[in-house]
């Protein structure tokens, strides 16, 4: 049994139903989730505190989590200090693996099942259906609570909201109808977390380069 | 950082200096949380002291921000000084927690 980090969370968010793999749309910006993920949960616990102008350490102790440590060491070694942004593209472009990673660990918390699916024939394709969906259920209710109730946002939900619209999953949970209701929420809640923001600028970034490529390619 | 609170009619103003950190920020929220849990859900934040706020800090006052809500409450904040209220405009946090040119507003907008 694992405590499920942001990371994990928006990992499960993520997956399509359908076919137990990161929703295309997703796939682009999956792994910078991921890292941002592992940034806001290292905050939530205490090891990581940001501001305007940089990301540092305020605890260097292991959480204990084999996602976490491997990050926060990763912080605590280097000397100078950065922005979150810089981390989250330096850390997203050291660690390619960490999406397969936390899939694979999932599987291994009872959360996921790996299946090998075949198609064309010939040709196979791993897949992570869900196991009983609550950890999915659970995480689409708070967001749905952060967008839909008058309350103050809890701090955690305020993150996983960043994470989600920063990946497009909010668009898959939402319908139209109600994405256009939220729109003004989702701005303010996201604009919340610092490392929300920076999550939020590095996909932007892989978006934009994303569309340049597809309109310069030739047909 | 120090943390000062003073009940006045309705009201409890929480006057607090010097930074708003990790180091900091368990406290003041463990403060503010008392003073709700206490029956008074009404609380103005007097910023006027405080020079360094970081994310932290931020996420403190919005858990005691929550609870003030849901107690009946709100939380309002005046006296922000330039490099803490480039933080607050920066992460759009007046749109969720107001925050107030003064003490006079702060009283306003929580109805004391």
């Amino acid at each position: 049994m694992i405590n499920l980090t942001l990371a994990d969370e928006i990992v499960v968010l993520a997956l399509d139903d359908s076919s137990g793999e990161i929703k295309p749309t997703t796939l682009p910006v999956a792994n910078i989730a991921a890292v941002g993920g592992i940034l806001m949960e290292l905050a939530l616990r205490g090891h990581i505190d940001t501001d305007l102008k940089s990301l540092f350490i305020v605890n260097p102790a292991p959480t204990g989590d084999d996602l976490l440590d491997p990050i926060l060491s990763e912080i605590a070694a280097e000397a100078e200090r950065h922005p979150s942004a810089w981390w989250i593209d330096e850390l997203s472009g050291r660690h390619h693996d960490l999406v397969e990673r936390i899939l694979q660990r999932l599987v291994k918390a009872g959360i996921l099942r790996q299946e090998e699916r075949q198609f064309l024939w010939v040709f196979s394709r791993r897949a992570y259906p869900q196991v009983s969906g609550r950890e999915e259920r659970e995480a689409k209710a708070r967001l749905m609570a952060v967008l839909f109730k008058d309350e103050v946002p809890d701090p955690r939900d305020t993150l996983l909201l960043g994470l989600a619209n920063s990946t497009g999953v909010l668009s898959k949970i939402l319908t139209e109808d109600e994405l256009e209701k939220a729109s003004r929420r989702i701005a303010e809640v996201e604009a919340l977390e610092e490392i929300g923001r920076s999550v939020r600028s590095v996909s932007t970034q892989v978006w934009y380069a994303l569309s340049i490529a597809r309109v310069s390619r030739p047909d | 950082m120090e943390i000062t609170s003073q009940a006045d009619g309705l009201v409890t103003i929480v006057r607090i200096s010097g930074r708003i950190d990790f180091a900091t920020s368990e406290s003041l929220e463990q403060v503010v949380c008392a003073i709700i849990a206490g029956g008074r859900p009404r609380v103005i934040l007097d910023m006027r002291g405080v020079e360094y706020i970081s994310s932290a800090g931020l996420r403190a006052i919005l858990i005691a921000a929550r609870k003030a809500k849901s107690a009946g409450g709100g939380i309002a904040i005046f006296g922000l000084q330039p490099g803490v209220d480039e933080v607050f405009t920066t992460s759009g946090f007046g749109k969720v927690v107001p925050l107030v040119p003064s003490d006079a507003a702060a009283r306003q907008i929580l109805n004391a």
